[in-house]
């Protein structure tokens, strides 16, 4: 028996029946204030995000605040920073399946739902950025009414893939793993629910076969998406670094993107499971233990963060040509967003330094400002590079500035309003919670430890 | 005729299923909550086929995503920015996603294939074995001489049911 | 076999094309330019440039496929001159906006031009972005003429809506033109047939447009020129726009510097001619 097994449950172990019951509960009982929620976050969606978007596509994209210099804003800042906030998800559940860290069992189906939904919210900015949504189809892999096909040393087109890729391979992911939580939904309820449940779960029935299936295929989807979890957001920042501009044209943007999404997922995960602990009752699951190896994992990626942010601007300094020196200048000290800059410095890297200290690291209130501070420096560090390289690239004449309009600004607000509802949908359609791997990390039903 | 003996133990169960394979009985099962460590030999399962499916998804994924990238780019030609037509590096990275893309895809087919899903139809099975029982099921003739061996390791209940 | 070898070695050609049909490039000759922005006000009327007002000009969404950069120079007050740099698509033959472009919206053609595809375009803006001489423009709007003012639009180009980008053309039309009319006599487009607006507009001929691969045209000419120099070199873009450097002489009581015609500089530093100067300062 491992010590973790003990650790992870603050109030003692349930039993194989009371992990069903408590799971399946918060997911059958509904309460006014769920429907409350929904209702505001899904009118929030629709007030904040598809109506300025409608309006946006009506008018064209000018009404949003990007002018010839800064051909991007806050469109392609948000869709990284929901590109970013997705990639833990990945981590929690691919990751740490293989190396078999029995801790995020209880975690990581939350964490693949987040990941799944922000990818979502990412795509819909894909559309909300581009200036003809009505052909952004024309991307896709098929010769499209001009015969023609796509571009496929552009890279968008990475990114079209690897999102396309992304998307499939973590909504497999995470439909395949509740399979067998589908089935003892299904054997709970009656009526409608049964129905559906019957359908959603395939007939899964738990023999010795089907495990046997589940468990080949699952390591496979967890190794194929390993890969993603490194390349998408690669991919996605070489669509800065494969351009010219001082400032964005970096090798260190890669790994630079990476380690910053992971760092940001992490933190978006302690946010989500904050809520699950607070508003679905999962606290009995959801621990000490959770909490303590999250915020390990955000203090090593505040100090990853942190070492590429001084290369960065080393390598600005350093690079001795004077557009790069400038760019970095105007990004930390002379441009209209250097206290942009320094929050994101703020709260990214000093702040986590706490972490050091065990009794904020279980601390859940405190880690949960903690991580939304991250987020916020997360969200505001994507802008600063997209909003201060941008409206000055090389040529002084043609110097400018960027300020997000109003429809953006709306669209940001509203983009956590449609993650949130998809979210919400989640908690009532999928257990939140995996049932049976909570149960696998509990003590097994064995006759001869019962005796002994 | 069916067979299903309920165990409230998996030890118990694995105990059962083993001694039933060394008696020759066929058409076991057994029904868990959890995946057991033990069932795969205990029910003499191997390696499952659905390597092969990842396998052959990754393939088709690469040489597929490859050869996406050129045909294309060769059925109507523009040159883009001083790139060749066939330009190896981005053309990797499309290959390297459409690896993951059809691995993943083809995998799904193989669990689906391998694992005979989905299954909507009426199924034998016992609604407690997804919570917390463990469950033997002996169909076909087997099914007499298995009662014995079943009570022996220890069964709870064990009931009968018209196969279909 | 050996057509097989043939073809994968073409298409593993950089840039695809070892030689254009026509190579077409344009010369600035900074010393003539006077900043009159004749060349901007042609532009506009020949490739159908709306004309956004006040206030989008304000938000820096104009549409200028060619602008006069002014650029002052280090000296102080009295002494202190204009320099102006036409600025438009430099049609590099290494090209980073068409890098970005998924859709082929943006692509290199026989002739060198970088041309651009207007009904491809899908408006990811990613082209304009990557661009280092900050010459493509975005429609932010559908852009409407009052009346009359649709009559004089020309027909030969298109009208561009809402979520396109679009950009100097080099007057394709007016090239097409002369290459249809070349081919039907079963001749190559002299020099000087196809001219593009801007350089037909400019009063002191600083604009020279035409065939590099031709070695006796004017543009040939003007490129032997010590002058010669292409913006952000460095940047490896090849550009198709090749700016003669204003040749540096001092003004009046002003010490000669000994900068004249200095290759080592990158930057032009284009003064007028001293007793113009010293007049126009006075």
């Amino acid at each position: 028996m491992s010590a973790t097994r003990e650790l992870m449950f603050d109030h003692g172990q349930p039993s194989y029946s009371e992990v069903n019951t408590d799971i399946i509960n918060a997911l059958t009982t509904t309460t006014w204030r769920y429907w409350v929620t929904l209702g505001i976050s899904a009118g929030a969606a629709l007030l904040f995000f598809v109506a300025p978007w409608i309006y946006q596509i009506i008018v064209g994209v000018g009404a949003a605040g990007m002018n010839r210099n800064a051909m991007w804003g806050t469109y392609l800042s948000n869709f990284i920073f929901w590109i970013g906030l997705s990639h833990s998800g990945t981590l929690l559940s691919a990751v740490l399946h293989i190396t078999q860290s029995d801790w995020r069992k209880s975690i990581y189906r939350s964490a693949e739902a987040m990941t799944l939904f922000s990818l979502m919210t990412a795509a819909m900015f894909v559309m909300v950025h581009v200036g003809r949504v009505w052909f952004v189809h024309w991307t896709f892999p098929f010769p499209n009414p001009m015969e023609l096909w796509p571009n496929f040393r552009s890279p968008l087109m990475f990114d079209v893939m690897a999102i396309v890729t992304y998307l499939t391979a973590s909504s497999v992911f995470i439909y395949m793993g509740s399979l067998p939580d589908f089935a003892a939904v299904r054997d709970r309820s009656t009526g409608l629910r049964r129905k559906v449940y019957a359908v959603m779960c395939f007939g899964w029935r738990g023999t010795a076969h089907e495990w046997h299936t589940l468990g080949w295929a699952y390591t496979f989807f967890a190794v194929l998406v390993i890969p993603l979890a490194v390349s998408v957001h690669s991919i996605v920042s070489w669509d800065f670094a494969m351009s010219t501009v001082p400032g964005l044209h970096h090798t260190i943007f890669a790994p630079y993107f990476v380690c910053g999404a992971i760092y940001s997922g992490t933190a978006g995960i302690v946010t989500v499971m904050w809520m699950l602990r607070k508003f679905m009752g999962f606290g009995r699951y959801i621990g000490q233990l959770h909490i303590d190896n999250l915020s390990k994992l955000l203090l090593v990626l505040s100090l990853i963060w942190t070492y590429i942010n001084i290369c960065e601007n080393f390598s600005g300094w350093y690079s001795g040509t004077s557009f790069e020196y400038e760019a970095i200048l105007y990004r930390i000290w002379e441009g209209p967003f250097w206290w942009l800059y320094w929050e994101m410095i703020l709260f990214c890297a000093v702040v986590p330094l706490v972490l050091f200290s065990r009794r904020i690291r279980t601390n859940w209130n405190v880690m949960l400002v903690i991580s939304i501070l991250i987020n916020i420096g997360m969200l505001t560090e994507r802008f600063v590079i997209v909003a201060s390289s941008l409206p000055r690239k090389f040529l002084p004449d043609v110097f400018g500035t960027y300020f997000p309009s109003l429809v953006e600004i709306s669209i940001t607000v509203g983009s956590f309003a449609i993650f949130t509802t998809l979210f919400l949908l989640f908690v009532k359609i999928f257990p939140a919670v995996s049932i049976y791997e909570v149960k696998e990390t509990l003590n097994p039903l064995r006759k001869r430890e019962a005796h002994s | 005729m069916t067979l299903l003996a309920s165990f409230a133990h998996e030890d118990a169960a694995l105990d059962a299923a083993r001694a039933l394979r060394e008696k020759g009985v066929d058409g076991v099962d057994l029904y868990s909550p959890i995946p057991l460590h033990g069932a795969e030999e205990a029910l003499g399962l191997g390696k499952s086929m659905v390597r092969v499916f990842a396998l052959l998804g990754g393939i088709l994924g690469a040489i597929g995503g490859f050869t996406l990238c050129v045909w294309t780019a060769t059925r109507f030609i523009l040159p883009t920015a001083g790139r060749a037509v066939i330009a190896l590096p981005p053309y990797l990275l499309i290959t390297y996603e459409s690896t993951i893309l059809l691995g993943t895809l083809m995998t799904l087919l193989g669990f689906f294939v391998v694992g005979r899903l989905p299954a909507w139809r009426d199924r034998t099975y016992r609604a407690s074995s997804n919570v917390d029982r463990f469950v033997i099921s002996v169909a076909g003739p087997g099914a007499p001489e298995a009662e014995e061996i079943l009570r022996a390791a220890g069964a709870e209940s064990i009931e009968r049911e018209q196969s279909e | 076999m050996s057509t097989i070898r043939d073809k994968l070695r073409e298409y593993r050609t950089a840039g695809y094309y070892t030689e254009f049909e026509y190579h077409w490039t344009m010369a600035v000759d900074l010393d003539r330019c006077t900043g009159c922005e004749a060349c901007v006000v042609a532009c506009q009327a020949e490739n159908n440039l709306p004309i956004v007002g006040e206030k989008r000009m304000r938000q820096g969404r104009e549409m200028k496929w060619i602008r006069i950069e002014r650029y002052w120079d280090d000296s102080e007050y009295p002494n202190a001159r204009l320099n102006f740099i036409p600025m438009l698509c430099q049609h590099c033959d290494e090209a980073p906006c068409e890098i970005a472009c998924p859709v082929f919206a943006t692509y290199h053609n026989q002739d060198g031009l970088n041309a651009q595809v207007y009904n491809r375009c899908i408006g990811t803006r990613t082209c304009a972005v990557y661009c280092p001489y900050e010459v493509r423009f975005f429609n932010w709007f559908t852009y409407t003429w009052d009346e009359p003012l649709e009559q004089q639009l020309n027909p030969d180009v298109t009208v561009r809506e809402k979520g396109v980008m679009e950009k100097c053309t080099f007057c394709v039309q007016r090239i097409n033109r002369a290459k249809d009319l070349a081919r039907d006599e079963d001749r190559r487009v002299a020099d000087g047939e196809a001219q593009p607006a801007c350089a037909q507009a400019c009063p002191t001929d600083a604009i020279v447009f035409g065939d590099r691969n031709d070695t006796d045209s004017a543009v040939s000419r003007k490129l032997e020129d010590p002058r010669a120099y292409e913006v952000l070199k460095e940047l490896n873009t090849h550009p198709s726009v090749v700016y003669l450097k204003n040749a540096r002489a001092p003004l009046a009581g002003e010490e000669d510097d000994g900068h004249h015609g200095d290759e080592s500089e990158s930057h032009a530093s284009p003064v007028m001619w001293p007793d113009e100067s010293s007049e126009a300062v006075a």
